[in-house]
């Protein structure tokens, strides 16, 4: 079998190492692929053409800050983030992205438009609204709208909220809390005080974030 | 093949096997390597998770079968296209009792061994061309007899080709539309299907050869079209909007250029098609919402094949196989969760050929076997067979470690006095397998016998498995039945019973 199939795929490689499809390539590791191919052809295979994922394992990236996206892309790059599903996924897809075509995919994503979710648990909602506008004072926890924005959409390397699955937040807010996978963020120690309640509970609010 | 066979045959003695076992799985546990993975691994960067659901491989996920449609290309070419796997297997059946020679019936029982491995060519090529061609060398193949005098049973190993899918693929997507079209060179129908209810990927922990290992969860019944891995066809596909899947496919001998298909096969064993007019067909819908996918679909494949593998002069000595199938899969995925339940199910006529239908008539059976009262001829053979298998399986995987699974089998068809291999012997008018006066009787088979004629087989399997690495897996399965070979007690007619197959199958399978 040898004999046929190494030269048969050896001569694939050769014929085809000439003809690269830039337009629709899924190439990882080409700095030529234009961002906006790379963001369909690949990453819109998780988070969705439009950046709004279906399945929470994956964030919603839809009206994501630019510049928090650049960042993590390059922390996922230099694996300065290290929690499981950027090393699962992450890692692998950054690896060879240039700067240019890290900047072209944050622009991407964040002129496409998020779409809101259902509300689901109305005594939810409300702790969450409460933790989100005013904080736990009694535990020392600021009002995470100081820095994510009275309509959760994000300023700069601060990330958009409003519309993100329920449990990606849930599970970040977890590995800021109890690990070292996202260093260098204020976040450690502002969910430090946070219970498995509060957070549920803010996730669930930010999710549906109603107007 | 440049390196005869019987240098790179290896085989362990059981401590051995078990001491090298040991070994590389704490080699592997020692460096968690990112970049130490298998070709895929190493393509795209990505842990085997983000392809596989709950690292149980080869269950894709939904980004793993988007990476299988859109043929093999995400990522870079990597320089050294090649990944390896290994597996040490150990089974022991309940009963080895009732049977004239435990040693041939069930070789190598309750014996560790390291069992087969295979290598793995291709991935990316170009934007376009991607391959996934798995060669596989059978430690086990088959015991010397009789050739160049070396007569004395030892076990051979033997290379084959395994799976082999070399893809041209491309995606296109927008705003409005996403279709991915694409074309397979395959040597195996229905390998080129990326969900896991396909009949070439539903069994999924390989068992070895040899006898001990009849009766493993590989050897249960599982939807399957009759060709094997070893035919040669090209198969067009369109997925559009991740909601409709479509695929058609011609199959034909792997002869000539495409003899690499069924390299490691020999003429006598490789199947042999009448021309090209053997299509496969699938359709699948599919839909995603939050952390769960569902596929629901149908299968179908006509393969018109010679009777004999190594005589296609004849026309009238070809069969015809007719398989429609049925099958769905649900996947929850959610770190640290993976839940899956397949159900398919497979319905395949087969019409024998001319010649075997000229000779079914006013014979009785072609086995010989009469009925009990030791004079009556049975009733002649069928001039057509149907059999229904019918497979569901439920698996839990937690955080991509700890896993099980049930799974149910049930075959069911038709009765047909040429499948007999067991019966009363016409001479003794008793069911014998054995003829010590040289009477000349017509011998029943023990063990694997079937006194019925009828296939049903029936019952469960029970996995646990456990994955220290995500490139390793050691996972224990009880096989029990409650019908085998179309009963449930005596069913070869010499006394054992559909329960005394029961096996306990062990395995360590590695990847690199």
């Amino acid at each position: 079998m040898k004999k046929t199939l190494l030269p048969l795929l050896a001569g694939l490689a050769v014929i085809g190492s000439g003809c690269s499809n830039l337009e629709r390539s899924r190439d990882l590791a080409n700095p030529s692929v234009p961002p906006a191919v790379t963001a369909v052809q690949v990453c819109s295979i998780c988070h969705g053409i439009d950046g709004n994922s279906v399945s929470p394992n994956f964030p919603r990236l839809a009206g994501q800050q630019a510049a928090y996206l650049v960042a993590q892309l390059q922390h996922f790059r230099s694996h300065e983030r290290s929690d499981p599903p950027g090393f699962v996924y992450m890692w692998g897809i950054s690896h060879h992205l240039t700067d240019d075509q890290i900047k072209g995919l944050a622009e991407y994503f964040a002129k496409q438009v998020p779409k809101p979710n259902a509300p689901v648990d109305a005594q939810q909602m409300a702790a969450g609204k409460e933790i989100y506008d005013k904080g736990v004072p009694e535990q020392n926890v600021i009002a995470c709208g100081a820095c994510h924005g009275p309509k959760a959409q994000g300023i700069e390397v601060f990330p958009r909220l409003a519309y993100q699955h329920a449990d990606y937040i849930v599970k970040q807010l977890d590995i800021f809390q109890n690990t070292q996978g996202r260093p260098g963020t204020p976040m450690e120690a502002i969910t430090h005080p946070l219970t498995g309640e509060n957070k549920e509970a803010v996730a669930a609010y930010l999710q549906a974030f109603p107007d | 093949m440049s390196v005869p066979v019987t240098q790179i045959r290896r085989r362990l003695s059981a401590g051995a096997t078990l001491a090298s076992g040991a070994m590389v799985i704490f080699s592997m546990l020692a460096p968690l390597d990112a970049q130490a993975l298998p070709l895929f691994a190493r393509q795209t960067g990505q842990n085997c998770v983000s392809c596989h659901a709950g690292g149980q491989f080869p269950e894709l996920t939904p980004y793993g079968r988007m990476f299988k449609l859109t043929g093999y290309t995400i990522g870079q070419r990597v320089a050294v296209p090649i990944s390896a796997m290994g597996q040490i297997t150990y089974a022991k059946v309940k009963d080895t009792g009732k049977s004239d020679d435990p040693q041939a019936d069930f070789q190598k029982n309750g014996s560790p061994m390291f069992s087969a491995g295979s290598v793995f060519f291709g991935g990316k090529i170009t934007d376009n061309i991607g391959a996934f061609a798995q060669w596989t060398y059978d430690n086990y193949a088959g015991q010397r007899v009789g050739d160049s005098g070396n007569n004395d049973g030892k076990w051979q190993g033997k290379p084959s080709a395994d799976n082999i899918d070399i893809r041209y693929a491309d995606r296109f997507i927008d705003a409005n539309r996403d279709l991915i079209v694409g074309l397979s060179l395959n040597n195996h129908p229905s390998v080129v299907d990326p969900w896991n209810t396909a009949a070439a990927w539903m069994q999924y922990v390989p068992a070895a050869s040899v006898s001990s290992h009849n009766y493993t969860d590989a050897h249960t019944p599982f939807p399957s079209d009759t060709t094997g891995s070893n035919v040669a066809g090209i198969n067009a596909y369109a997925y559009l909007n991740k909601m409709i899947y479509a695929e058609l496919g011609f199959y034909q001998t792997a002869n000539k250029g495409f003899s690499f298909m069924s390299a490691g096969y020999n003429d006598t064993n490789t199947t042999k098609l009448k021309g090209i007019n053997n299509p496969y067909w699938r359709l699948a819908l599919t839909h995603e919402w939050g952390a769960h996918n569902l596929m629901v679909g149908a299968t179908g494949m006509v393969a018109h094949i010679y009777d004999d593998n190594v005589d296609t002069s004849d026309p009238n000595s070809i069969h015809r196989v007719a398989n429609t199938g049925i099958d769905a899969q649900y996947q929850y995925i959610l770190d640290p969760h993976t839940v899956t339940a397949q159900v398919a199910y497979m319905r395949q006529k087969t019409n024998y050929s001319a010649n075997t239908i000229a000779n079914n008539t006013g014979i009785g059976s072609p086995s010989g076997f009469v009925a009990a009262d030791g004079v009556t001829p049975l009733s002649d053979a069928n001039d057509s067979d149907t059999t229904n298998t019918f497979r569901a399986k439920l698996s839990y995987v937690y955080q991509a470690k700890y896993g099980g699974s049930l799974a149910f089998f049930n075959l069911t068809g038709t009765t047909n006095t040429a499948n007999q291999n067991s019966g009363y012997d016409p001479v003794t008018g008793t069911i014998t397998s054995t003829d010590p006066l040289g009477l000349g009787s017509i011998l029943s088979t023990r063990v694997g016998g079937n006194l019925s004629g009828n296939p049903a087989t029936r019952g469960f399997t029970y996995e646990a498995f456990w994955m220290p690495v995500q490139y390793v897996r050691v996972g224990a399965q009880y096989t029990a039945y409650n019908k085998f070979n179309g009963a449930s007690d005596n069913y070869d007619g010499l006394g054992r019973n559909a329960r005394d197959n029961n096996t306990l199958f062990l395995y360590v399978w590695g990847a690199y």
